[in-house]
C-alpha cells in the first residue's frame, strides 16, 4: 500500500514537470513565464506553501500567484508562517483558497479580521512557528513550496545569506515527499559564497526582477526609549535578572527589552553583574545589543533571522554570532525556536493585553495577528531535563509536588499598565475570547502565552511573582496588585496586596532597590542610532529611515 | 479639557523651608508638568489642581493622587498639574521626581 | 560608570543648570507666577507655567549672564505673546545692564495660535538684540536640538553676535516640510532625514560660516564655547554688513546650482563624506580644516 501511494505522488510530480515544457530552461524560469508555470505545477486542491515570515518574503512569487484567478487555480490549501503581503489577501478575495494554516498576520491583521467578518477566511488553525513546521512533516506537507533566497548558482544551489530563517524548514519536508520547490532569487551567479540549500532539493529558480522584501523588524531607535521603559528595565534587571542570575535568555522585540540591553554596560556594570548574567542569547542580531557586545558582556548569540544593516557587524563578531564558512551571518528559524524553547532560562517580552489569570494576547476584535514564535519560548518546556541555577531557583519557588518538574523556565511579561492612548493592558477578559473569533478558530481562543506558564509580570508598579502563588485567587490578587490604575488594578484589596508584599510575591520597585529619581536616559549606553553606529566602529549600517547624518 | 480640584490627607512635609516650589516634567504630547508649592493651608492635606487634555479619567487620577499622598509625607503642599495625555505611570513618576526636588537640600 | 548626558536630550532647566555655575541660576517669572498663555487656555490647549521658555540670570565662570532656554516639547517651542515678551524683556535687561545674553533655542518659530502677537514679540526681541550689539553686549544663540531654530527664531538667531551649534542642531527659515510643499518632493524630500541634516544641520552651517562654533553634544562643551565667546562681540557696521553680503553672493555663485549637499561639503574641504558624516562636531571641524589645506 505504502509503496503504491508514494509511486502516485512521484508519478504526479513528473507529470507536473512534464507540463512545464519550454516554460523553463532546465531549472531556470524567466520572470515573464512565472504565472503560466505556476498554473502548470500547481493543481486545484494542492497544499501550497508561500514562504514569508515577519522578515523576508517570497514576494515576487506571491504576486505572480495572486495575478492568477479562481478559474486558473482554486481550492488551494495555503500553509504559511505569515500573512504579510497584500498579495496574500488577494488570494482570499479572489476565492482561490479552501483553507489556510498559518502563524502570524502582523501587517495584514486588520485585513484578516475583515476577512473573518466577511466569512472569507477558512482558517484551519493559527500555529506557533515550530508547530507549523512540524506539521509540514506530518499532515500539512506542501505539494508546492514557493520560497526566497539571496542567490542561486547555475546548478540551482541556493545561498540564503543572513536570512536563512525558515527556508530549510519548508524545503526539506517538501523536497523529501516529491513536492516541488520553486525559489525566487535576487541574483544568479557563477559561484556562491556558501551553499545553504543543495540544488538537489530545488526544482525551479527565477531571478526576480526586484529583490525580495526584507523588513527591518528588530531595529529599535534608542531615541524613542522613554523614562518609564528605563524605570521598568531597572526593576526587571534587579528583581529578575540579578535575583535569578539569568545566564541564557531570549528578548522580545519591544522597546522595554531594548532598554535592558542598553542598560547592561552602564547600570548593569554598576551593579557588578557583568559576567554573572546575560551571557547566552537566542535572539536576532538586535542593533541595541551592540554596546553590550562591545563591552564584553555577551558570549554567544543564535538567531532565527537576520536584521537589515547588521551584516558587516555580525561578520566581524563571528566569535559571538553564528557564521558560515564564507564568514557571513547565518540564522535558522526552526532551530532558533527550538533553542529558545529548551536551551534558555528566560523568555521576556511584552503583550498588548493580559487578563486577570495572566493569559495574554495580541488579538483584538478588529485586528487578528496570531502568534509567531513567542509561545514556543514563552512556555514551560516540560521536556527539559538539564538544570541551571535560574531554572532550579524558579522551580523551588513554585514548590513542585512529587509529580512535577524540579525546575521552571522564567517566563516574564514586561508591560506598562496602559498602552498608548490610555488603553489598559490589564483586562478582566481578553478580546481574544470574543465568540466570533473563537468560532472562526474552531473553539480555540488565540491566547499568546497562558497564565499557567507565566512566572512573573513586571510593570511600572512592581513585580508579581506568579510562580510563587499558591492558588488561582492569589495569582489574580498578585496581578491586580501590579495593574496600577487600570480598572483591573483599582479592584485590588490593600490588605491582600500588603500580605502578598510581605511574602515577597509582590515587590514594589523600592523593594528591589530602584527609585524613580535614578531614572535617566543618560543611563542608556547609546541614546540614538548614531550612537549604536559609533559603538560598532562604523560596522553597523542602519536602514536609511533611521539615518539623519 | 477637564479640570478638577481635590485635597487628600497626608502626613506633614518635614523639610526646611528654603525650597518653596519644585517642578518636574514638561507639557508635551503624552507628558505633563507637576509643580509642588508650599501652601498656607492645613499641614495635613495635599491640595491638588489638575488640568488634563484628555477627559474621562478622573477616577484613575484621584486614585493615583490619593496613593501618592498616602505614601509620601506631602501635607501642607499644593500640587498643580498640566497634563497632555500622560499615562498614569508617568504622572506617578513626575510626582515622585518633583517631590524629590522639593525635599532635597539646596546644593 | 560612563554616564552620557547628551545636551540635546536635556530639558530647558537642565540645560541652563548645566551650562552655568552651580547654583547660580535665578529664574525670573518662575512657575509659581503662573504666567500662562490666555490664548491656549481659550482654545482648550494645555498651558505651561513658563509658557515654554525659562529665563533668568546666572554666572558662567563667575561672570554674570542673562540666559534663556526654550522648551521644545511645549507646542514645538513656538513663540507666543508671553513667551516672546519674556525673551524681549531679557534682551532689553541685557542691553540696559550691559550683561551678555545667551539664548538656547529650540523652536519652530511663531506660535500659530497667537500669530500676530508672536510675530511682534520676535520683532521686538530682535530690536533688543540690536540694542545689545550697539552697546557691544555679547549675544549668543545656542542651537543644539533636533527641533532646531526655524522661522522667526531662525532669523532671530542670526541677529545674535554668535551661534554655537552641535551636529544635532538645525538652522533655517522654512522648515523641511514647507520647502517640500513649495518645491516638490523631487527637489526636497523632507522625509529624507540625512538630506535634511546635510542641508540645515550644524555641520553644514559650520562649514558655511553660519555657525561660529561646532561642539560636542555635551553641556560641558557648550559651556566652554559660550565662555570663549562671552568676552567678544561682533559690531554691526556698514562695512561688516557689506562684507557679509559679499560672502553670501560668493556662496550663491559657488553652490547655488548644486543639487547634492555632499558637493557643498566637498567644496568646503570634506574629503571622506562617510567618515565626516559619522564624526562628532569637533572631529568634523578638524577633518574639514585638514581637507582645506
Amino acid at each position: 500500500m505504502g509503496t503504491a501511494e508514494i509511486a502516485v505522488r512521484r508519478r504526479n510530480k513528473s507529470e507536473r514537470l512534464d507540463r512545464v515544457g519550454r516554460l523553463a530552461r532546465g531549472k531556470f524560469v524567466s520572470p515573464k513565464n512565472v504565472p503560466e508555470l505556476l498554473k502548470q505545477i500547481i493543481e486545484h486542491g494542492d497544499i501550497v506553501c508561500l514562504e514569508g515570515d515577519n522578515q523576508k518574503q517570497a514576494d515576487f512569487l506571491a504576486n505572480a500567484l495572486a495575478s492568477l484567478d479562481r478559474k486558473d487555480l482554486r481550492d488551494l490549501h495555503l500553509v504559511m508562517s505569515c500573512i504579510t503581503l497584500p498579495a496574500h489577501i488577494q488570494l482570499f478575495k479572489k476565492g482561490m483558497v479552501r483553507q489556510v494554516d498559518f502563524c502570524y498576520a502582523g501587517p495584514q491583521g486588520t485585513a484578516v479580521a475583515d476577512l473573518v467578518k466577511a466569512k472569507k477566511f477558512p482558517v484551519g488553525a493559527i500555529h506557533t512557528y515550530n508547530e507549523l513546521y512540524a506539521r509540514y512533516y506530518i499532515d500539512l506537507t506542501p505539494r508546492v513550496a514557493l520560497i526566497a533566497a539571496a542567490k542561486a548558482d547555475r546548478k540551482g544551489n541556493l545561498f540564503l545569506a543572513a536570512n536563512t530563517e525558515e527556508t530549510p524548514a519548508i524545503v526539506e519536508p517538501t523536497a523529501f515527499s516529491d513536492g516541488i520547490v520553486f525559489a525566487q532569487v535576487n541574483e544568479i551567479v557563477d559561484k556562491l559564497p556558501r551553499i545553504d540549500i543543495p540544488a538537489d532539493q530545488v526544482d525551479f529558480v527565477v531571478e526576480a526582477p526586484y529583490p525580495m522584501h526584507l523588513q527591518a523588524l528588530f531595529t529599535r531607535d534608542p531615541a524613542a526609549i522613554t523614562d518609564v521603559q528605563i524605570f521598568m528595565a531597572m526593576v526587571a534587571l534587579r528583581g529578575i535578572y540579578e535575583k535569578y542570575e539569568v545566564q541564557s535568555l531570549n528578548h522580545g522585540v519591544g522597546f522595554n527589552t531594548a532598554a535592558i540591553e542598553l542598560l547592561l554596560p552602564t547600570y548593569g556594570e554598576q551593579l557588578g553583574l557583568k559576567g554573572k548574567i546575560c551571557k547566552y542569547w537566542m535572539v536576532n542580531p538586535l542593533p541595541t545589543m551592540i554596546p553590550a557586545i562591545e563591552s564584553g558582556w555577551i558570549e554567544r548569540v543564535f538567531s532565527v533571522g537576520g536584521e537589515v544593516g547588521m551584516e558587516r557587524y555580525t561578520a566581524a563578531r563571528s566569535d559571538v554570532f553564528s557564521t558560515g564558512r564564507d564568514g557571513s551571518f547565518h540564522s535558522n528559524r526552526a532551530m532558533g525556536q527550538l533553542a529558545g524553547h529548551y536551551a534558555v532560562d528566560m523568555f521576556i517580552g511584552a503583550s498588548l493585553q493580559i487578563d486577570i489569570n495572566g493569559n495574554s494576547s495580541t488579538v483584538s476584535k478588529n485586528r487578528i495577528t496570531g502568534f509567531g514564535g513567542a509561545p514556543n519560548m514563552g512556555c514551560q518546556p516540560t521536556g527539559r531535563r538539564h538544570p541551571s541555577k535560574a531554572w532550579l531557583k524558579a522551580g523551588a519557588e513554585a514548590s513542585p509536588g512529587p509529580g512535577a518538574l524540579p525546575g521552571r523556565k522564567l517566563v516574564v511579561q514586561l508591560v506598562e499598565t496602559f498602552q498608548a492612548g490610555r488603553v489598559p493592558t490589564f483586562v478582566e477578559e481578553l478580546d481574544a475570547q470574543d465568540p466570533s473569533i473563537k468560532k472562526a478558530l474552531h473553539g480555540v481562543a488565540p491566547v499568546m502565552i497562558y497564565g499557567d506558564d507565566v512566572t512573573h509580570i513586571v510593570t511600572e508598579e512592581g513585580i508579581a511573582n506568579l510562580g510563587a502563588c499558591r492558588s488561582i485567587a492569589e495569582r489574580q490578587a498578585a496581578i491586580r496588585a501590579v495593574a496600577g490604575y487600570t480598572p483591573v488594578g483599582l479592584k485590588r484589596s490593600k490588605r491582600v496586596t500588603q500580605d502578598l508584599r510581605a511574602r515577597g510575591i509582590v515587590q514594589l520597585p523600592e523593594d528591589v532597590g530602584v527609585s524613580p529619581s535614578q531614572v535617566s536616559r543618560s543611563l542608556l549606553a547609546a541614546q540614538d542610532i548614531k550612537g549604536l553606529v559609533r559603538w560598532s566602529k562604523g560596522l553597523y549600517d542602519p536602514p536609511s529611515q533611521f539615518v539623519d547624518w | 479639557m477637564e479640570k478638577f480640584t481635590k485635597a487628600f490627607p497626608s502626613k506633614p512635609l518635614r523639610v526646611p523651608k528654603d525650597r518653596q516650589w519644585a517642578l518636574a516634567g514638561v507639557v508635551g504630547s503624552g507628558n505633563l508638568e507637576v509643580m509642588f508649592e508650599r501652601a498656607a493651608r492645613a499641614s495635613d492635606t495635599m491640595e491638588c489642581h489638575v488640568e488634563t487634555s484628555i477627559p474621562g479619567f478622573r477616577d484613575s487620577w484621584l486614585a493615583a493622587l490619593a496613593d501618592f499622598a498616602r505614601h509620601y509625607p506631602v501635607g501642607g503642599t499644593k500640587v498643580t498639574i498640566h497634563d497632555q495625555g500622560a499615562a498614569p505611570v508617568l504622572v506617578n513618576l513626575r510626582l515622585r521626581q518633583a517631590y524629590d526636588h522639593l525635599v532635597k537640600t539646596k546644593p | 560608570m560612563s554616564q552620557l548626558h547628551l545636551f540635546h536630550e536635556q530639558t530647558a532647566r537642565q540645560r541652563i543648570a548645566a551650562v552655568t555655575d552651580a547654583g547660580s541660576f535665578a529664574e525670573l517669572l518662575p512657575p509659581p507666577e503662573r504666567l500662562t498663555s490666555p490664548y491656549l487656555a481659550q482654545l482648550g490647549i494645555p498651558v505651561s507655567f513658563d509658557d515654554g521658555v525659562v529665563i533668568g540670570h546666572a554666572r558662567i565662570d563667575g561672570k554674570k549672564v542673562y540666559i534663556a532656554a526654550q522648551v521644545g516639547q511645549f507646542v514645538g517651542g513656538a513663540v507666543g505673546e508671553i513667551h516672546g515678551a519674556k525673551l524681549t524683556g531679557l534682551f532689553k535687561a541685557a542691553a540696559r545692564d550691559r550683561v551678555p545674553c545667551v539664548v538656547i533655542i529650540e523652536s519652530g518659530g511663531v506660535r500659530l495660535h497667537e500669530g500676530s502677537a508672536g510675530e511682534i514679540a520676535i520683532a521686538e526681541t530682535m530690536r533688543a538684540i540690536f540694542e545689545c550689539r550697539a552697546r557691544k553686549v555679547p549675544t549668543i544663540a545656542v542651537i543644539a536640538s533636533d527641533i532646531g531654530a526655524y522661522g522667526g527664531m531662525g532669523i532671530l538667531s542670526t541677529c545674535c553676535d554668535f551661534r554655537v551649534m552641535t551636529e544635532h542642531g538645525r538652522l533655517g527659515i522654512s522648515g523641511p516640510i514647507v520647502i517640500e510643499k513649495w518645491m516638490g518632493k523631487k527637489a526636497y524630500d523632507s522625509s529624507n532625514r540625512a538630506l535634511v541634516w546635510k542641508t540645515s544641520g550644524g555641520k553644514t552651517k559650520y562649514l558655511l560660516g553660519d555657525a561660529d562654533a561646532l561642539v560636542h553634544d555635551a553641556a560641558g562643551a557648550v559651556r566652554e564655547a559660550i565662555g570663549k565667546l562671552l568676552t567678544k562681540s561682533s559690531p554691526v557696521t556698514l562695512k561688516n554688513a557689506k562684507a557679509r553680503q559679499k560672502e553670501l553672493e560668493k556662496r550663491l555663485k559657488r553652490f547655488g546650482k548644486t543639487a547634492d549637499p555632499d558637493d557643498v561639503w566637498k567644496g568646503l574641504g570634506v574629503r571622506d563624506i562617510a567618515t565626516a558624516s559619522l564624526a562628532s562636531g569637533p572631529e568634523f571641524a578638524a577633518l574639514a580644516k585638514a581637507g582645506r589645506k
